[in-house]
């Protein structure tokens, strides 16, 4: 398996689309701490939003902010589009067919591809993340604040290393979905546009819903968002609001399920969406027509 | 579905087919497909467009599924034992695929490493073998036809296989390479590699294979060695000083075929150990013989004999 994880990982770094997605991560971060955190502070001139244009850029509470918005669209943009190229392109360039024919299960195919792609992805995004933080450091120190987790509610280490866990695990039933999706549809166009589909179309839909009111309201209990704005609310330092360039609101703790109950329905979506692509692609005829 | 019962492994055999079949809906892509190919043979496998060739070897390397019948390959049943029998092969499919962005050593170590891993040396090797060295750190974009089918029988060959897969290998090749394939092919044959081999050029497969089986829509025509196939067909070609009369007269001998005129010669569907009995026949009536000899049959002749309408084969 670690001879399979190194080739998967060859295939992918040798590409230029993670370095391409790397730098749209690096512009979002840039624009979250300089634009909407620094910029705004400045040109602020009620205090409340001066307040959260502060913590958007200052360290260290921008660490939930840039974790905020980097779930959102680190899994829609990064995770969805490098997870379904990597799957769909096999079938574009035939090499799926190919690599089938090595003695190798398929299981194992799929699974080494799905372990390889994510190293690749937490990579990326923990770099990505760094820059983020790089910038907060830079503009904290811009502003003359001290740079220190010792504020107040401000996180220990071990706190921030549970705030990125919490956010990755808001990304994984995206990136799965997408993953899903590739296998299925053996499209990067489809694992995309339904990932991205499915971020926004369920905010919208929700907000239908609970408009509608009563039993329709209580849906959304049941979407993964919801359960995703659970683990984000967790990563929050204290009681002040933060900026944030993720499509949804800022969720509001007290109607947001338990943490531990949001990572269990999370992680039953995610083995749900690799069960069928596991499955599918177990049982799929591969024929050259399918290249 | 049809169920088909495993003959005993016979050592001897490394690939097997039982009553192998495919459909897809109504079509029939194969049906009840019975090969059997032997070790250190270069086994041709040969049929006109859309025989169900290229649908045999995807069921053969577990690209697709069987709707009946059974695969024993190196004794295995594939249908229980398929990545431990697919280690032991190496395939060059139709229209080979590469990845784009890596050289021709990356994808070596890409395809190696899904075989279970070969080392850096071995790969020098095979690329020397295909003559790809001085292009191997080249991105395989950049890489014509010919240099692409010549990197995907590395990839087959960096496992040191025990049976070679080749589906239309010779495709984009052109004439010194096709020749130089041939070669290769021969030189594997000869240390002992099984090979098997689709393509629709005969004359490749005449000069390339030991055995060689025929389908048409996805139905075993005949099967068994090149020679004695090319045999089947044998004729003799003869020429006397009155062919009207002959023709007639040779047409009532026994062990006789068609008697056929070609120009100033009689072509008598006959074997070789026929001549004396045609000679002295003719030479009873005093009709004399300019000329008698073996018309050697070629595998385009017995191919399409076999796969014309009406064709029967063995």
């Amino acid at each position: 398996m670690d001879n399979l994880l190194a080739v998967e990982i060859l295939k992918v770094r040798k590409r230029w689309m993670p370095y391409v997605l790397l730098l749209v991560m690096v512009i979002g971060a840039a624009v979250l701490i300089w634009l909407i955190g620094y910029v705004g502070y400045h040109e602020e001139t009620e205090s409340e939003f001066a307040d959260d244009a502060f913590r958007t850029f200052a360290f260290p509470w921008s660490i939930p902010a840039l974790l905020d918005s980097g779930q959102f669209w680190g899994a829609a943009v990064f995770v969805a589009i490098l997870t379904s190229s990597t799957v769909a392109t096999e079938y574009n360039w035939g090499t799926v067919r190919q690599a089938l024919t090595r003695g190798q299960p398929r299981w194992q195919f799929l699974a080494a591809k799905l372990v390889g792609t994510s190293i690749i992805c937490t990579a990326f995004l923990l770099a990505a993340l760094g820059v983020g933080v790089l910038f907060s450091i830079l503009a904290t120190s811009a502003e003359g604040a001290p740079i220190t987790l010792d504020v107040r509610d401000g996180p220990s280490v071990p706190e921030i290393f549970l705030m990125v866990l919490r956010s990755a695990l808001g990304i994984i039933p995206y990136g799965m979905l997408a993953f899903a999706l590739a296998v299925v549809g053996r499209s990067t166009a489809l694992g995309i546009a339904g990932t991205l589909g499915y971020m926004l179309g369920e905010g919208i839909i929700v907000a239908i819903l609970e408009s509608i009111g009563g039993i329709a309201a209580d849906l959304r209990e049941v979407t993964i968002g919801h359960h995703v704005a659970s683990l984000i609310a967790a990563n929050r330092i204290g009681a002040g609001d933060y900026n944030s360039i993720a499509a949804r609101e800022l969720p509001v703790s007290a109607d947001l399920p338990d943490v531990w109950i949001a990572a269990l329905v999370i992680l039953l979506y995610t083995a749900a969406f690799a069960a069928v692509a596991f499955f599918v692609f177990n049982r799929r005829d591969l024929r050259s027509s399918d290249r | 579905m049809v169920v088909a019962s495993m003959p005993p492994a016979d050592p001897d055999v490394v690939l097997r087919t039982v009553r192998l079949t495919k459909r897809y809906g109504r079509r029939m892509a194969l049906a009840d497909l019975d090969l059997e190919v032997r070790r250190g043979r270069v086994f041709g496998f040969l049929g006109p467009n859309g025989a169900g060739k290229t649908t045999c070897i995807s069921l053969i390397l577990g690209l697709i599924s069987a709707t009946g019948g059974h695969i024993q390959m190196f004794g295995l049943d594939t249908r229980t034992h398929l990545p431990q029998a697919l280690r032991r092969a190496g395939a060059v499919l139709e229209g080979p695929s590469f990845y784009p962005h890596l050289n021709a050593r990356d994808n070596l170590r890409v395809w190696g490493a899904l075989s279970g891993g070969v080392d850096g040396r071995r790969i020098d090797e095979v690329l020397s073998l295909v003559g790809l060295t001085s292009r191997a750190r080249d991105k395989v974009r950049g890489y014509s036809l010919g240099m692409t089918q010549r990197l995907a029988l590395a990839s087959a060959l960096v496992h040191d296989p025990e049976l070679l897969i080749l589906d239309e290998p010779t495709n984009g090749l052109d004439p010194a390479g096709m020749r130089e394939f041939r070669g290769l092919i021969r030189e594997l044959g000869g240390a002992g590699t099984t090979v098997f081999v689709s393509s629709h050029l005969l004359n490749e497969v005449e000069q390339m294979c030991d055995d060689v089986a025929i389908i048409k829509e996805g139905r075993l025509i005949t099967q068994g060695p090149v020679a004695s196939l090319v045999r089947r067909g044998e004729a003799l070609e003869v020429t006397t000083t009155d062919n009207e009369r002959a023709q007639r007269i040779v047409r009532g001998l026994e062990g006789v075929g068609a008697v056929t005129r070609d120009g100033d010669c009689l072509v008598v569907e006959a074997s070789r150990e026929r001549a004396a009995e045609i000679s002295r026949a003719l030479a009873e009536q005093q009709i004399y013989l300019w000329e008698l000899k073996p018309r050697e049959g070629t595998l385009e002749e017995f191919f399409l004999e076999v796969t014309s309408e009406g064709g029967t084969g063995g």
